[in-house]
C-alpha cells in the first residue's frame, strides 16, 4: 500500500567526488551507514517520505550523482528536472569547498528556465579534528548564495534528517506561494494523489467562496 | 601424457598465480587434488582448453567460429588468466617492463585513486582490509596506467575492472591486459573525460531497444526513463557492479574475446527478460526493480542470460550507421552551442553599443539645441542693432534737417537783418551768436550722430561678418545632415513614444477592463451576499408568519374555548340560580305546608279544647269554674295580644292560636307569661311536668321567621304527637 503524499519533489545531490554523497543518502533513505561502499558509476536513485508538519507528507525522489568530473556529461541531464538540491562539500577536505562555485554554475547553467532550491551541506562534520573549512565562512558563502547552510555526519547520524527536511520546506513554502508551480513535462514537482487536497492557487478562490455563505 | 601435461599447465598457471590469489571468489584448487577432484566433464572441458592454449596461434585463425562458442560455453576458472592475455594478446608486451618503472612514478590522480581504492569490491575478500596487498595491488596497477595514459588518468568505476583482472592473475599482467582492453576494446573511449562513446552506447542501445521492445521503449519515453539511469554502469564496468561476480565473469569472458556487443546483447536480454514487470511500473519503480530484483535474477547462473543474449539480433553495421548518426547529432549539438554562445555574446556587445550610441544621440541633440538658441539669441541682437541704426539714422537725418533749417533761419534773418541792422544791431548780433552757438552744437551733433553712424555701419558690417561666417556652406550641409539625423531619430523616437503611449493606453485599457471586471465581479459577490441575506430574511419571515398563524390559531381557539366555558359558566350559574330559586320556592312550599298543618293543628286543638271545655262545661255548674275560666280566657287574651306584638303581622292568628292552646295543657294554674314559660318547662308541678317536659318553648330568638317557624314546625310535629299523647294525660290530670 503507498502511503499518501501531497507532493513529490526530485532532488539532485552533487558535489565532489567522496565528500559522501551516497552514505549521507543511505543514511537518509535506508538509515545504516556503510564504512565502505561502491563509487557511484553514473546516478543512483532512492526515494523516501518525509512529514514536514503533522499530516503533511512529501515523497522525495533523489538522485545520487558521480563526483568525479567527467562524469557531468551524464548527471547533467538530471539537473532540468529537479527541483532541489543538495551541494555537498567534506568540512576535511578544502578543495571540495573550493569546488562548490563551479558545481552551482554547472546546475545553473543546465537548469534553466526553471529553479532549483538549494542547500549547502557541510559533511563529515564528526571528523572535526580534521576540519579544514570553517562553519562561518561556509554560513557566509551559503549566504552570499542565498541558501542555507547545515552541517551533517552520515556516520554520526547528525542533522540528516534536519537537512532534507528543511530544503523539503523550502521547497514546499515556495509551492505554496505559487513561485514553484507544477508544470506538464518538469518532474521536479508532482502533486499527490490525494482528492481533497488543492493546489495553492485553488486554495485562495475556495476560501473566498466560504465567506460568502 | 595427458596427465603430466595437465600437471605442467597446472604449474605454470600456479606461478602466475602467486600472490595474488588469496580470495575466496575464484578458490582455486589446489594442484595436487587438481585431477582427482574434476569431474569427467571437466576433465574434458580441461583438456580442451589446455589444447586450445597450446595451439592457440591456430585455434584463432582457423577454428575462430569453435574457439567463440567454447568461450561462451565459459573458460574454467584455471584458465582464465592465460586465455585473456591470449585472447587479447596481452603476453610479451614492452610495457610491462616499464612497470616497475612507473611504480615509482608519482601520477597527479593518486589522491583520488587513494580515496576510491577503499571503495571498490569492498565485500570482497581480496580487497577487502586496507592496507592489504589487494589494495596495494591495485593502486598500483591504476597509477601505472594514468601515468601511461594521460590522457584519460583514472576513471572511476575503470577499477572494478582492474579488480576482477587481478583477482585473475598478477598485478603486471593484468596491468598489461588492462592496457589492451582500454586501447582495443573501446574502453579506453567511453573513460575519457568527455565520455562521448558512453553517450554513443546509451544512443546505440537506444536505438535497439526501439527496434526490438517497442512496447518497452514506448514506456521508457512515456515514464521518462532514460537509458543512462540504468544502463551506465553496465557499459562502464561491463556489469561488474550490477551482477553476481560469477556472472559477471563469464560475462566478461565473452567480452574479452567478442568486445562489447556482448554488453548489448546481455543488456537487451535482461530487458526482455523483465520487460511484462518493468511495463507495469513507473519510473521509481523500475529503478528499484534494476536495484533490487534483476541482481538476484541472475542466482541461478549466468547460462540462461547469456542464451537470451544470443537470440538478440545485433546489427553490426547498424551499429556503425547509428555511430554516423550520433556523430552528426552530437556535432550539430556542439555547433548549436557555440552558435548560441556566440550569438549571446554578440546580442551583449550590441546592447552595449547601443547604450552608447544612445548616449552619442543625446548629446548631439543637445549641442544642436544649444547652436539654435545662440542663433537665435544673434538674430534678436541682430535685430536690435538694426533698429537702432535706423533710429540713429533717422536722428542724424533730423539734425540735418535742423542744420539746414538752421541754415535756413540764418540766411533768412540775414536778410531781414540788413534793412533792420540799423534798429536793432545788438539784437541780431546776439541772435545772430546765439544762432551761430546753435550751428556749432548742430554740427557738434551732427559729428557725434555721425560717427554713430560710422560705428553702427562698423558693427553692422561686423554683426553681418559674423552672421555670414555662421551660415558656411560646409556646415550648413552637417548641420542639415546631423538635422536630418536629429531629425530621424526624433521620429523614431517620436514613433517608439507613440508606440508606447499606444501600449500605455492599451494597458489601460486593461487596466480598466480589469478593474471593471473586478468591479463586476465584486459587484457580483455582493449581489449574491444581499440576495443570500434577503433568502434567509424571507424564510425567516416565512417562519414567523407561520408561528403567527398558528399562535392566532390557537388564540381563536382559546377564545372559542373561553366564550364555551362561559357560555357554560353562564349556564350553570342560572342553574345554581334557578336551583336556589327552587330550594326557596321549595322552602316556601314547606313553610307554607308547614303553616297550613299548624293551622290544622291549632283547629284541631281548639276543637280538641272546645270539646273538652264544653264537656267541663256541660259536667260543672259551677260559675267559679265559669269565672275562672273566663279570667283564664281573658289571661289568654292578653297573651294573645302580646304574642301578636313581638310575632308582628307576618304571623298568622293561628300561630297565636297555637301557643295559646300549648300554653293552656301545658299549664292548668299558673298564668305565667309565655316568656317565662318557654325557658321553665320543668317548672311545672310534677305530673304536667311529664308533658310540659315535652311541651316548650324555645326562647325568642331573634333570628328569621322562617327559622323559628321551622324550628316550631319541627316542634309542633312532635309536639303534635306528644300533645296526642299527653291529651290524654292532661286529660287526666286536669280532672283532677
Amino acid at each position: 500500500m503507498e502511503a499518501i503524499w501531497l507532493y513529490q519533489f526530485r532532488l539532485i545531490v552533487i558535489g565532489d567526488s567522496t565528500v559522501g554523497k551516497s552514505c549521507l543518502i543511505r543514511r537518509f533513505t535506508e538509515g545504516r551507514f556503510a564504512q565502505v561502499s561502491d563509487p557511484t558509476v553514473g546516478v543512483d536513485f532512492f526515494s523516501r517520505l518525509v512529514e514536514i508538519e503533522p499530516g503533511k507528507r512529501i515523497k522525495l525522489q533523489i538522485w545520487d550523482t558521480a563526483g568525479q568530473e567527467r562524469f557531468r556529461s551524464i548527471t547533467r541531464a538530471y539537473y532540468r528536472n529537479s527541483v532541489g538540491g543538495l551541494l555537498l562539500f567534506d568540512i576535511t577536505n578544502r578543495r571540495s569547498f573550493q569546488n562548490v562555485h563551479d558545481w552551482l554554475e554547472e546546475a545553473r547553467s543546465h537548469v534553466q528556465p526553471h529553479n532549483i532550491v538549494f542547500l549547502l551541506v557541510g559533511h563529515k562534520c564528526d571528523l572535526e579534528s580534521q576540519r579544514q573549512v570553517t562553519r562561518q565562512e561556509a554560513e557566509k558563502l551559503a549566504g552570499a548564495y542565498g541558501m542555507r547552510y547545515v552541517e551533517t555526519s552520515a556516520r554520526d547520524a547528525i542533522n540528516v534528517e534536519h537537512a532534507f527536511t528543511e530544503l523539503t520546506r523550502d521547497i514546499f513554502a515556495l509551492v505554496r506561494n505559487g513561485d514553484i508551480t507544477i508544470q506538464e513535462g518538469w518532474e521536479g514537482v508532482k502533486s499527490g494523489l490525494v482528492p481533497n487536497v488543492v493546489h495553492s492557487s485553488e486554495e485562495v478562490t475556495k476560501s473566498d467562496r466560504r465567506c460568502l455563505c | 601424457m595427458s596427465l603430466s601435461w595437465l600437471l605442467e599447465t597446472d604449474s605454470k598457471s600456479l606461478r602466475s598465480m602467486n600472490g595474488s590469489r588469496r580470495n575466496s571468489g575464484s578458490s582455486l584448487v589446489s594442484s595436487s587434488s587438481a585431477s582427482s577432484n574434476l569431474s569427467h566433464l571437466e576433465e574434458d572441458t580441461w583438456i580442451m582448453w589446455g589444447r586450445i592454449v597450446n595451439e592457440w596461434e591456430e585455434m584463432r585463425k582457423k577454428k575462430e567460429k569453435m574457439l567463440k562458442d567454447l568461450v561462451r560455453k565459459g573458460i574454467p576458472h584455471h584458465f582464465r588468466a592465460i586465455v585473456w592475455q591470449l585472447l587479447c594478446t596481452a603476453q610479451n608486451m614492452p610495457i610491462k617492463d616499464q612497470y616497475s618503472e612507473l611504480l615509482k612514478m608519482t601520477s597527479p590522480c593518486e589522491k583520488l585513486i587513494r580515496r576510491d581504492i577503499a571503495r571498490t569490491y569492498p565485500e570482497h575478500d581480496f580487497f577487502k582490509e586496507k592496507d592489504c596487498s589487494g589494495q596495494e595491488v591495485l593502486f598500483n596497477v591504476m597509477k601505472a596506467y594514468s601515468l601511461v595514459d594521460r590522457e584519460v588518468g583514472y576513471c572511476q568505476g575503470s577499477a572494478f575492472i582492474v579488480g576482477l583482472l587481478l583477482m585473475q592473475m598478477p598485478e603486471e599482467e593484468a596491468f598489461c591486459v588492462f592496457v589492451k582492453l582500454m586501447q582495443d576494446y573501446r574502453l579506453r573511449e567511453l573513460f575519457k573525460p568527455s565520455m562521448a562513446e558512453l553517450g554513443l552506447c546509451m544512443y546505440q542501445f537506444e536505438s535497439m531497444i526501439q527496434e526490438q521492445l517497442p512496447e518497452l521503449h514506448i514506456h521508457f519515453q512515456a515514464q521518462s526513463f532514460h537509458t543512462s539511469m540504468y544502463a551506465s554502469s553496465w557499459f562502464l564496468t561491463i556489469f561488474l557492479t550490477s551482477f553476481p561476480l560469477p556472472v559477471a565473469t563469464r560475462i566478461f569472458d565473452i567480452f574479452m574475446c567478442e568486445g562489447l556487443e556482448i554488453v548489448f546483447r546481455v543488456g537487451l536480454a535482461i530487458l526482455q527478460m523483465n520487460q511484462t514487470e518493468l511495463i507495469q511500473l513507473d519510473m521509481e519503480g523500475m529503478l528499484q526493480h534494476f536495484q533490487r530484483v534483476i541482481p538476484h535474477q541472475l542466482d541461478s547462473g549466468p547460462d540462461k542470460v547469456i542464451t537470451a543474449a544470443y537470440q538478440v539480433k545485433y546489427n553490426a553495421k547498424k551499429m556503425k550507421k547509428l555511430e554516423k548518426e550520433y556523430t552528426t547529432i552530437k556535432t550539430k549539438e556542439m555547433e548549436e552551442q557555440v552558435e548560441i554562445k556566440r550569438l549571446r555574446t554578440e546580442n551583449r556587445l550590441l546592447k552595449q553599443r547601443i547604450d552608447t550610441l544612445e548616449k552619442e544621440s543625446a548629446s548631439l541633440a543637445d549641442r544642436l539645441i544649444q547652436g539654435q538658441v545662440t542663433r537665435a539669441q544673434e538674430a534678436e541682437e541682430n535685430y536690435l542693432v538694426k533698429r537702432e541704426l535706423a533710429t540713429v539714422k533717422q536722428q542724424s537725418e533730423e539734425a540735418l534737417a535742423q542744420l539746414e533749417q538752421a541754415k535756413a533761419t540764418i540766411a533768412h534773418p540775414r536778410q531781414q537783418q540788413q534793412p533792420q541792422a540799423k534798429r536793432a544791431p545788438r539784437y541780431c548780433e546776439e541772435s545772430v551768436l546765439q544762432l551761430e552757438r546753435e550751428l556749432v552744437q548742430a554740427r557738434l551733433k551732427e559729428a557725434e550722430s555721425q560717427c554713430a553712424l560710422m560705428e553702427m555701419q562698423d558693427k553692422i558690417l561686423e554683426v553681418e561678418k559674423r552672421n555670414s561666417s555662421l551660415p558656411d556652406d560646409t556646415n550648413v550641409a552637417r548641420l542639415q545632415e546631423e538635422l536630418i539625423g536629429v531629425k530621424l531619430r526624433e521620429a523614431e523616437a517620436v514613433t517608439g513614444l507613440k508606440q508606447l503611449r499606444q501600449q500605455v493606453r492599451d494597458l489601460e485599457e486593461h487596466w480598466q477592463r480589469h478593474l471593471a471586471r473586478t468591479r463586476m465581479l465584486e459587484l457580483e459577490t455582493q449581489n449574491q451576499i444581499h440576495s443570500n441575506h434577503l433568502r434567509r430574511a424571507e424564510q425567516e419571515s416565512r417562519c414567523l408568519q407561520e408561528c403567527v398563524q398558528t399562535l392566532t390559531g390557537q388564540n381563536k381557539d382559546l377564545h372559542v374555548q373561553l366564550q364555551e366555558i362561559k357560555r357554560r359558566q353562564a349556564e350553570i350559574e342560572c342553574k345554581s340560580k334557578e336551583e336556589v330559586m327552587a330550594v326557596r320556592l321549595r322552602e316556601a312550599d314547606n313553610i307554607a305546608a308547614m303553616a297550613e298543618l299548624q293551622q290544622h293543628i291549632s283547629e284541631l286543638e281548639i276543637q280538641k279544647e272546645e270539646g273538652k271545655v264544653q264537656g267541663q262545661l256541660n259536667h260543672t255548674d259551677s260559675s267559679q269554674y265559669i269565672h275562672d275560666l273566663k279570667d283564664q280566657i281573658s289571661e289568654l287574651k292578653d297573651e294573645v295580644r302580646c304574642l301578636k306584638g313581638p310575632r308582628g303581622l307576618a304571623n298568622q292568628t293561628n300561630f297565636d292560636g297555637i301557643h295559646i292552646v300549648n300554653h293552656y295543657v301545658g299549664d292548668n294554674g299558673s298564668y305565667q307569661s309565655s316568656d317565662e314559660d318557654a325557658g321553665k318547662g320543668p317548672g311545672l308541678p310534677g305530673a304536667q311536668q311529664r308533658s310540659g317536659g315535652r311541651i316548650r318553648l324555645r326562647p325568642n330568638i331573634p333570628d328569621t321567621d322562617s327559622e323559628e317557624e321551622e324550628e316550631e314546625e319541627d316542634e309542633e310535629e312532635e309536639d303534635e304527637d306528644s300533645l296526642r299523647l299527653s291529651v290524654p294525660q292532661s286529660h287526666k290530670s286536669t280532672t283532677v
